[in-house]
């Protein structure tokens, strides 16, 4: 018999029962549905994070005294690490040689007033000027900090969007702020940059570093030092020479541990891949196990078909049909119905990960490898679950397979 | 496979007229089952021939074997002794798949409950056996028209079965019979579901297929069906009692066709 003829055979059969083919297929279509799904929704976390959460650009990475602390136990370590100081980020400003720009700033968290509205827990971010360009906030009015003003120490900010429209009713331009007890002229408004994980980016205020280390204290702040490479393939040589200086200014022995961190995007989107490369594995498993279950089932509906078409087979065997035909004609039929099954998980899946993109930041992209892994596993299911009831078709005795009723 | 030329001559063919080579050949045929209160034999050493163009019933009370025989003779199953050819193969020694191919090509089964697949149209269940020869599906359309025309069915072919009346439904797995021009129609009680009328028109069937030249074995325990045929073989606990002619005229022309 023709494959084309097993199949349409097989479509027929499987229309003819719909709600039990249905029911039958649940367990591959979660499980397709889980894997696609979760792939998917992980790659575009993951992208998010890359893009988003570090709003560093390619080529840059902060050098500061915390690093990324991922427990307790590290962080109390770090805490004891000396500051980085205004000399560090001078000297390495004038001798990383594989670096663009340097920058660098401190960061606070603080109230802000302006005539009777106050904001509690604003971002405060002492900045250098070159750090428009350095990191990724954009200019929607007015400007940016200056070399003019940080020379001078001045008493200028750069306001988020949500800033601005929570403490002004018209344009903030030219208005003042109170921050520790200062007044701050507003010299530009930033364009928004919306929300990461439901945390909004626009609650900050950009100051001056040298204005900012004034009022919250020189001893107190440790610099971070923002460094973009020549370009992002320099990256990790860039990343050599800056902590080479720096250790080398901090007096560090060989082989013992740096004193400061190195922040960048691949290092934070490295350990974020690291947490949901677990949670993947988990969903994986599960879809395996959700797999195994819907093969089974598979396997007990086809041999369900099996004895309720006894008198078919019967008829077919009496009008020459071999036994390969009769295994082809099961075992197709067991792989159409478990790679519906695989479709229809994958039709589950853009319709939740449309519902994810709708209701979440994330940019959700359908897994274009996992769609296909997934569907070709369903298949493989339906084949390998479909051997037994197949063969046991295929060895049915003609004369009693005729004789059942 | 060994290949038999029937030298003989048929004791019986001045008497039912049949002159064609042999397509049916049986020497000391025997089918044994092993239960646990003994063997039982249901078949014990039947030989009988059965020539081209021929139209043969054979009867006999239940539990004579003559189901059995029938199994043998159509290939359903195998012997426990003895030889049998059909049409020039000795099929007695074939395995599974040869006998299959033997089956398609070679027989064309009409069942009392006429057997047909209840999800297939009338033109799909005839055009089955020609999808297991590989049959292009064009020539395999046209070759089921064609049959289901021969049986007058030609306006039912997107009929389904229950759709069909008793008559229609025998008429559908005549013409699947005949899809594969077999050598020979094998039919078991095909009017035992039908009522009297219909069965007659079955019968009135088979004798227009037998003057086309079609060889046809009948296996009934009624009297007025075996009478239609030629020669009626009589089975009794397993042999052949004995062999009366039936009352069927000689075909139309020499050799059967």
């Amino acid at each position: 018999m023709p494959l084309f003829e097993a199949v349409r055979l097989a479509i027929d059969s499987i229309w003819s029962h719909k709600l039990r083919s249905f029911l039958t297929l649940l367990g591959i279509v979660i499980s397709v549905l889980a894997l696609i799904a979760v792939v998917s929704i992980i790659q575009g976390v993951n992208r998010y994070v890359a893009v988003r959460v570090t709003n560093l650009g390619p080529g840059v990475y902060v050098l500061n005294k915390f690093g990324l602390v991922t427990n307790l136990k590290e962080w109390l370590k770090a805490q004891k690490r000396k500051n980085i100081w205004m000399e560090d980020y001078l000297v390495l400003k004038e001798s990383l040689r594989l670096a663009k720009r340097v920058g660098a700033g401190i960061l606070q968290f603080d109230a802000v007033k302006a005539g009777n509205q106050r904001l509690e827990e604003v971002l405060i971010r002492g900045v250098t000027a070159n750090m428009l360009q350095i990191r990724k906030e954009q200019v929607q009015t007015g400007r940016y900090i200056s070399p003019h003003d940080y020379d001078h120490r001045g008493y200028v900010c750069f306001i988020g969007q949500d800033v601005a429209t929570k403490l002004f009713r018209n344009s903030p331009l030219d208005k003042t702020l109170t921050l520790r007890g200062q007044t701050f002229r507003v010299i530009g408004v930033a364009e928004p940059m919306g929300a990461v994980f439901g945390q909004p980016q626009d609650d900050f205020v950009h100051i001056p570093l040298t204005t900012g280390l004034k009022i919250y204290g020189v001893q107190k702040n440790s610099i971070s030092i923002f460094v973009e490479a020549l370009n992002p393939s320099m990256m990790e040589r860039s990343q050599d020479e800056a902590r080479l200086l720096l250790r080398a200014r901090r007096h560090q022995k060989y082989g013992q541990e740096d004193d400061f961190g190195i922040i960048s995007a691949t290092a934070i989107s490295g350990l974020w891949e690291r947490l949901t490369g677990t949670i993947a594995t988990v969903a994986l498993g599960v879809a395996a196990v959700f797999l195994v279950v819907g093969g089974i089932v598979v396997m007990n509906i086809m041999l369900a078909s099996v004895t309720e078409r006894t008198q078919e087979i019967g008829v077919r065997k009496a009008l020459g049909a071999r036994r390969r035909d009769l295994m082809l004609q099961f075992l197709v039929e067991a792989c159409v119905l478990s790679t519906s099954g695989g479709l229809i998980g994958v039709a589950a899946a853009a319709v939740m990960l449309k519902i994810v993109s709708l209701a979440t930041p994330i940019p959700t992209l359908m897994s274009i490898p996992a769609v296909i892994v997934a569907v070709t596993i369903s298949a493989i299911v339906g084949l390998f679950f479909g051997i037994y009831p197949a063969n046991k078709a295929a060895s049915l005795d003609p004369i009693a397979a005729l004789r059942s009723e | 496979m060994e290949s038999q030329t029937e030298t003989r001559p048929n004791p019986d063919a001045r008497r039912t007229g049949e002159t064609g080579p042999v397509v049916i050949r049986t020497e000391d045929l025997w089918k044994t089952y092993v239960m646990e209160a003994g063997e039982i034999h249901s078949v014990r050493g039947v030989t009988v021939t059965i020539h081209q163009g021929e139209y043969v019933a054979i009867m006999g009370p239940s539990g004579s074997g003559k189901t059995t025989l029938m199994n043998l003779l159509g290939c359903l199953d195998t012997p426990t002794r003895g030889r049998y050819w059909l049409g020039g193969q000795l099929v007695s020694e074939m395995d599974e798949d040869e006998l299959a191919i033997v089956r398609n090509r070679r027989i064309g089964f009409v069942f009392q409950t006429f057997n047909l697949l209840p999800r297939a149209t009338a033109l799909h269940n005839v055009e089955l056996p020609l999808v297991y020869n590989g049959t292009p599906a064009e020539e395999r359309h046209e070759r089921a028209l064609e049959v289901l025309r021969q049986v007058n069915l030609g306006d039912r072919t997107d009929h389904w079965p229950a759709q069909l009346s008793g008559g229609q439904r025998q008429r559908v797995a005549i013409a699947r019979a005949l899809a594969n021009r077999p050598t020979i129609l094998l039919a078991d009680e095909p009017t035992g579901n039908l009522d009297s009328t219909t069965g007659r028109e079955i019968m009135d069937l088979f004798d227009h297929l037998h003057d086309q030249g079609n060889t046809i074995l009948l296996v009934t325990h009624a009297e007025a069906i075996a009478q239609r045929s030629q020669r009626i073989i009589h089975l009794l606990d397993g042999t052949v009692d004995r062999v009366e002619p039936g009352r069927a005229r000689p075909p139309d022309r020499p050799g059967g066709g």
